[in-house]
């Protein structure tokens, strides 16, 4: 649905993208991950053919970037980082005025608007003007905005940044909704929770492309491979065997938890607790240590630094 | 282009511009000035003063009149070019909000995001700030015919308005001046990042106007034919000028990167 082929930009000589080479399947949540000024919002606003790419191609649906603005432009819907809703008037009127523009029809216009605010429990406010609402329903009235002519491609950009976490909540089910419907979605995000929770695939980026793949492949790849394994009580005999193990690269001790640095944790992780039981130890939990695209992510964008 | 893209976005800047009190009382207050005050302090003392001798005539005082109707036609024409600064400055308090307040609430990204060009953008948000000015100059035109038939009728014994000159103001003027102004403002969108600057620099759009008022004033001009359409050629000219320069300014590109 999407596709990038060496797509670069440069603002004055510096290079904001640097070659990116990838694609986003149909029907696809597609997370956009790295820090502040990695180009995350270059590369959507040149898939949306807000600016153009100054070298490289890219396609959203076939239809290339630079050359068919109006026809991509038709079958996206973008969420930018800020809502930018017209506060004078009503979430209604704002709604409208975007359907409009996209050409939707007057029936069609008004079943969607409903169907959407009434998905994200704002349809009694429709009347009230966006200014008055908070920060939260400004973001979900944008989103709404963005999906108002039923897009294939949707492009979120930080879509719950500033959001307490039970609108962050309706916001992640929602675009989980969308997903549902097989609509293609390329989340641009910090969030590496909501990444891991929402996307099939993700993206690292720091100018250039770092890694692609699922959070889990990623993890598996790049990422520190820590197992935790809570005993009830944890002694020295446990962690001397378990460090001694093959395929362990290293262990910490916290409180009555092992944490187990492996590399190939589906491997590792029964010889581990095989040995534990064996020397005694008495297993309550094993798990992936919580934050592992976090870890992952880190490690990634911190490498690509030192290069 | 498509029109009703273009009417929907100039009735939603408009809808939306109405509801900032500055530009709703600036739409309602303005004309008022223009249409009531202005010809009752300047033409009624005219009117109503004795009448003047012949050595007494101001510079911009019409010849082939009594002394009196020559002053008060004078002043009469001068509020009709007066009446100039308001689709002058009209647009540019409107375009002001609807071009840099858009540019710095972040309002303009998702509109760029619409399968809109960028051509039916900027009509579309030229004709927000071009109808109401037009609308509040024409009612407010209308107002002014009232007020100067009814203050002058006596003295002439007929409506001198409307006349020639006021009709080419209204129809041929105004809506350049409009044009220039709101041009103008599109330029200045791109330079500066504060709605009350904008409006301040907005008002430069009215030095043409100003400039033809003083020279008018001085007697350094009169309002014949000739004068019109030189001034109108010429006003025609500098506004053609500024809107393709606010068409250049106004690319989907430019306004997410370059733009201040």
């Amino acid at each position: 649905m999407i596709k990038l082929q060496g797509l670069t930009r440069e603002f004055n000589g510096l290079r904001a993208v640097d070659d990116l080479t990838f694609e986003v399947k149909e029907g696809e949540i597609f997370g956009l991950l790295g820090p502040n000024g990695a180009g995350k919002t270059t590369t959507v606003r040149m898939l949306c053919c807000l600016i153009k790419p100054t070298a490289g191609r890219a396609f959203v649906g076939g239809y290339e970037v630079g050359k068919d603005g109006l026809k991509i432009r038709e079958m996206v819907g973008l969420l930018p980082e800020a809502p930018g809703l017209y506060g004078e008037l009503s979430a209604y009127r704002n709604l409208e005025f975007y359907a409009k523009l996209y050409g939707v029809s007057k029936q069609k216009r008004e079943a969607n608007i409903e169907r959407f605010l009434k998905m994200l429990g704002l349809w009694k406010r429709r009347n009230d003007p966006v200014g008055t609402f908070s920060k939260g329903m400004q973001q979900k009235i944008a989103i709404v905005r963005a999906m108002v002519h039923e897009p294939k491609v949707l492009f979120f950009d930080e879509p719950t940044a500033a959001l307490a976490p039970e609108s962050a909540k309706v916001v992640r089910d929602f675009i989980l909704e969308l997903k549902h419907e097989r609509r293609t979605i390329f989340l641009c995000t910090h969030n590496l929770y909501e990444a891991e929770r929402l996307c099939d695939r993700v993206a690292v980026l720091n100018t250039k492309l770092i890694a692609t793949g699922s959070p889990s492949e990623l993890e598996q790849k790049f990422g520190p491979g820590r197992t935790e394994v809570q005993l009830e009580r944890v002694n020295r005999k446990i962690v001397d065997v378990v460090r001694k193990l093959k395929q362990v690269k290293g262990v910490e001790v916290l409180e009555n938890k092992l944490l187990v640095e492996v590399e190939n944790p589906e491997v590792t992780n029964p010889v581990i607790v095989e040995t534990v039981v064996k020397h005694g130890g008495r297993v309550r939990y094993v798990t992936r240590t919580a934050h592992a695209l976090e870890e992952t992510y880190l490690r990634l964008v911190r490498e690509s630094e030192t290069r | 282009m498509k029109l009703d893209k273009v009417w929907e976005i100039a009735r939603k800047d408009m809808a939306s511009v109405i509801k900032h009190k500055y530009v709703f009382y600036g739409l309602i207050g303005i004309p008022l000035i223009f249409a009531i005050f202005i010809p009752i302090t300047t033409i009624y003392p005219a009117v109503s003063g004795e009448e003047p001798s012949e050595n007494e005539l101001p510079p911009f005082a019409p010849p082939g009149m009594a002394p009196k109707q020559a002053v008060v036609m004078g002043l009469v024409n001068m509020a009709i070019l007066m009446f100039m600064i308001l689709p002058a400055v009209i647009p540019s308090t409107i375009a002001s909000y609807t071009f840099v307040g858009e540019k710095v609430n972040r309002q303009l990204e998702p509109l760029l995001a619409t399968p809109t060009s960028d051509f039916e953008l900027l009509i579309g948000k030229g004709l927000g700030a071009f109808v109401p000015a037009m609308v509040a100059t024409i009612a407010s035109f209308a107002g002014l015919v009232v007020v100067v038939d009814l203050l002058t009728f006596q003295l002439f014994g007929h409506l001198i308005l409307p006349n020639l000159v006021s009709v080419v103001v209204l129809f041929i003027y105004a809506p350049l001046v409009c044009l220039l102004s709101v041009s103008w403002c599109i330029f200045i969108s791109s330079k500066v990042n504060d709605v009350r600057a904008a409006m301040q620099l907005g008002v430069l759009g009215i030095v043409p106007v100003l400039a033809f008022y003083f020279l008018f004033m001085g007697g350094l001009v009169s309002l014949e034919w000739p004068t019109l359409v030189v001034f109108g050629l010429l006003l025609a000219s500098v506004s053609a000028s500024l809107f393709f320069l606010s068409r250049a300014t106004f690319q989907r590109e430019d306004i997410l990167t370059k733009w201040k």
